[in-house]
């Protein structure tokens, strides 16, 4: 074969090979994160609740604590009545208020206590020097069946029966609840109580039952056996009754016993987790090399065994503040929540429960922050298992 | 295998002994006891009271015979229920408990299990993604939000169910949809998830290869694959039940015990705690332990090796 019959290739450098720039653990783990869209959703929504708990309740004028009372059960969407050009509102414990064509509350009227009548369902009203008349007899009693309205407003000799118009009560833009507190504020300040719980717990358990999952794990034989008999046994009940053991015995509520209970008993999971990441990274090489080198054992599980688990560690963390956010808001709805007059979703939750068929916006607003936290939590989870843990990575 | 049973059934009485002691020491270590109230009670009574529930004895007699009264199955007078004992209200509750927990539990088995299934067989397609979508707010919203916006909906604007007590068959349906929503969107997705996983293994190329039915090949060969890692969420599942129990037994007003629980909780009436407490604590086990029995004849490949 003469050389003739062979010619040179040009060099295109086509057939270059590409290197990527090399990423590190992190940097790849974000850009794998920032590709999962409902991740990237759930983080803008757990910092916008972060911060709707840090920075709003110091935007709006009231505290959790104040109560108006005056202004009682007012809901978010106000009717509006208008007669003669004054604008009226009747709330569903049959409160009369006035107010702006906008909406803006101005005044509750007073309830003439000479001029009501009980019986026959109709209330009078002192509005200056006039008089206001509300009858609600309507479907109530039983010769008044079969009406499309519940109520009549009279003023000025003039009777209306539907309201004019609907707008958003622009001072209370959640309502108000029983004693006359902006809800808005309240669930404010619950979005801080309930994500305070949440992380801390979480923190507290990621500590302990990271160190004695560790422990465990990489000390084996009888020490594994032993401690690992204990977690058995306190896994063995459902881990709600213990909190709810420790709740009774701390006598009540209070935001440090809360977190002082959840975060005595949920390290259980997380220590197993972390002892079963530790029997198999202990086996690998560069423990060994570690120890024939005469590595400390601190030093092996700080700096050797628990970064090469941080993955699922962390994964199981996202997971374990949404549980707690639900844990506390459990807690406090079956009563053993923080003390009144603090508020956390789950408090308020149980607070509108008894008011739900008159009031249901109490509960509506709470429920739904209960609910936009969990679903962001485990969106970020989903998002952060697919990132940290390939392994793990659904299908 | 049979060793295996043994230590299961020993460990379990170690862990009921350890967990009666915590109990009984926490809710005696509380101070003030359990008649202290707001306004004092006398002197006298007091003591009447300590001696006729015998408070007065030491610490030590008190516990050994509420171990006798245990191994008996009496759990000892309730304090602030005055008159009834403590076994009084598990027998008054349990079948109502037990009622709409079995129920809630069959809805879990019956619906959750071919819901994820089928969104399985259909993934990416509209049904998929609304299951999921349903699963996935069954998860997130809390079972008492769950059961007021049915008491809301279905009893108070619609009037199709009571909305308390179980007086009516239409009456479960608030209850058993409350607390078997959370558990019923877990199994849905999870055997959705492993549906997925079993339906990409080589065994069910080669039963599609060998000209088996698509009947057969999802029900004898997926189906039966795809559940096992369902079977180990039955007991989460059971726990779930049971601490939903008090939540749903509240809001639906039945009397069960997780509302006599709660209703201890806060009236401070620590016998009934701690009976209700051991009698959880006691039932989980054992049904836990069902579970495994279950589970170690349905999957083969499972065998219980010595020491783990």
């Amino acid at each position: 074969m003469s050389p003739d019959k062979f010619q040179f290739v040009e060099q295109t450098g086509e057939d270059k090979e590409s290197i990527r720039p090399s990423l590190t653990y992190w940097a790849d783990a974000w850009r794998r994160l920032k590709k999962n869209k409902l991740s990237m959703i759930g983080i803008v929504v757990i910092i916008l609740i972060i911060l709707f708990g840090l920075v709003g309740p110091s935007l709006t004028p009231y505290s959790y604590s104040d109560q108006i009372n005056k202004y009682k059960n007012l809901e978010p969407v106000l009717d509006l009545f208008e007669i003669d050009g004054t604008y009226f509102h009747v709330s569903n414990d049959y409160n009369m208020f006035v107010l702006t064509s906008e909406g803006v509350l101005i005044d509750r009227l007073n309830l003439n206590p000479l001029k009501r009548d009980v019986i026959n369902k109709v209330y009078t009203y002192d509005f200056g020097d006039e008089e206001v008349i509300l009858d609600f007899s309507y479907n109530l009693l039983p010769t008044k069946q079969g009406y499309d309205y519940d109520f009549t407003i009279e003023y000025h000799d003039q009777v209306v029966s539907e309201p004019t118009v609907k707008k958003l009560n622009k001072m209370f833009p959640f309502g108000t609840d029983g004693l006359g507190r902006d809800l808005l504020t309240r669930v404010m300040y619950g979005a801080r109580i309930s994500l305070l719980v949440a992380f801390i717990a979480t923190l507290v358990n990621l500590f302990i039952g990271v160190i004695y999952g560790s422990i465990s794990g990489y000390e084996g034989g009888r020490v594994d056996n032993v401690m690992m008999r204990i977690v058995d046994i306190i896994n063995s009940v459902p881990l709600v009754l213990y909190v709810i053991l420790l709740m009774v015995w701390f006598r009540g509520g209070g935001l440090t016993n809360i977190i002082i209970a959840l975060s005595s008993v949920y390290w259980v999971s997380m220590a197993r987790l972390v002892r079963g990441q530790m029997l198999s990274l202990k086996e690998q090489e560069f423990i060994l090399a570690a120890r024939v080198m005469g590595v400390s054992k601190r030093k092996i599980i700080f700096k050797h065994l628990i970064p090469n688990a941080i993955g699922p560690i962390i994964v199981s963390m996202a997971m374990m503040i949404p549980s707690a956010v639900f844990t506390e808001s459990f807690l406090s709805f079956i009563g053993l929540g923080v003390s009144a007059p603090m508020a956390s979703w789950g408090t308020l939750a149980n607070n509108a429960l008894s008011g739900l068929t008159t009031y249901p916006y109490q509960l509506f607003f709470p429920a739904l922050s209960i609910a936009f936290t969990m679903l962001a939590f485990n969106f970020i989870g989903d998002g952060l298992r697919d990132a940290l843990d390939p392994r793990l990575r659904k299908g | 295998m049979k060793t295996y049973y043994l230590k299961r059934i020993f460990s379990m009485l170690i862990t009921i002994i350890l967990i009666t002691t915590l109990t009984f020491a926490m809710m005696h270590s509380i101070p003030g006891g359990p008649f202290t109230r707001e306004r004092p009670v006398p002197d006298e009574i007091l003591r009447a009271l300590n001696a006729k529930y015998n408070l007065d004895d030491p610490i030590i007699i008190q516990y050994l015979n509420y171990m006798k009264g245990l191994i008996t199955f009496d759990l000892g007078p309730s304090y602030s229920k005055i008159g009834t004992t403590v076994n009084d209200l598990i027998y008054s509750g349990f079948p109502s408990s037990a009622k709409v927990g079995g129920l809630a539990t069959i809805l879990i088995v019956v619906l959750g299990i071919p819901l994820g299934v089928i969104s399985a067989l259909k993934q990416n397609k509209p049904i998929d993604y609304f299951v999921m979508f349903m699963a996935t707010l069954g998860i997130t919203v809390p079972s008492f939000v769950i059961a007021t916006l049915i008491i809301y909906f279905f009893a108070g604007k619609l009037g199709w169910i009571p909305s308390f007590g179980l007086s009516t068959p239409a009456s479960y349906i608030g209850p058993v949809l409350a607390l078997a929503g959370y558990s019923l969107s877990f199994v849905s997705r999870l055997t959705r998830s492993s549906m997925l996983e079993v339906l990409r293994q080589d065994y069910i190329r080669t039963a599609r290869a060998n000209g088996l039915t698509e009947l057969s090949v999802i029900g004898r060969h997926a189906v039966k694959n795809a559940l096992i890692p369902v079977v180990t969420y039955v007991g989460p599942m059971i726990a779930a039940i049971l601490t939903g129990s008090f939540v749903v037994e509240k809001i639906f007003a039945i009397n069960g015990i997780g509302r006599y629980f709660v209703e201890s909780v806060s009236n401070r009436d620590y016998t009934t705690i701690m009976g209700v407490t051991v009698f959880y604590a006691v039932f989980y086990l054992i049904m836990v332990f069902f579970v495994d029995v279950a589970y170690a004849l349905l999957d083969p490949r499972i065998k219980f090796k010595e020491g783990k």
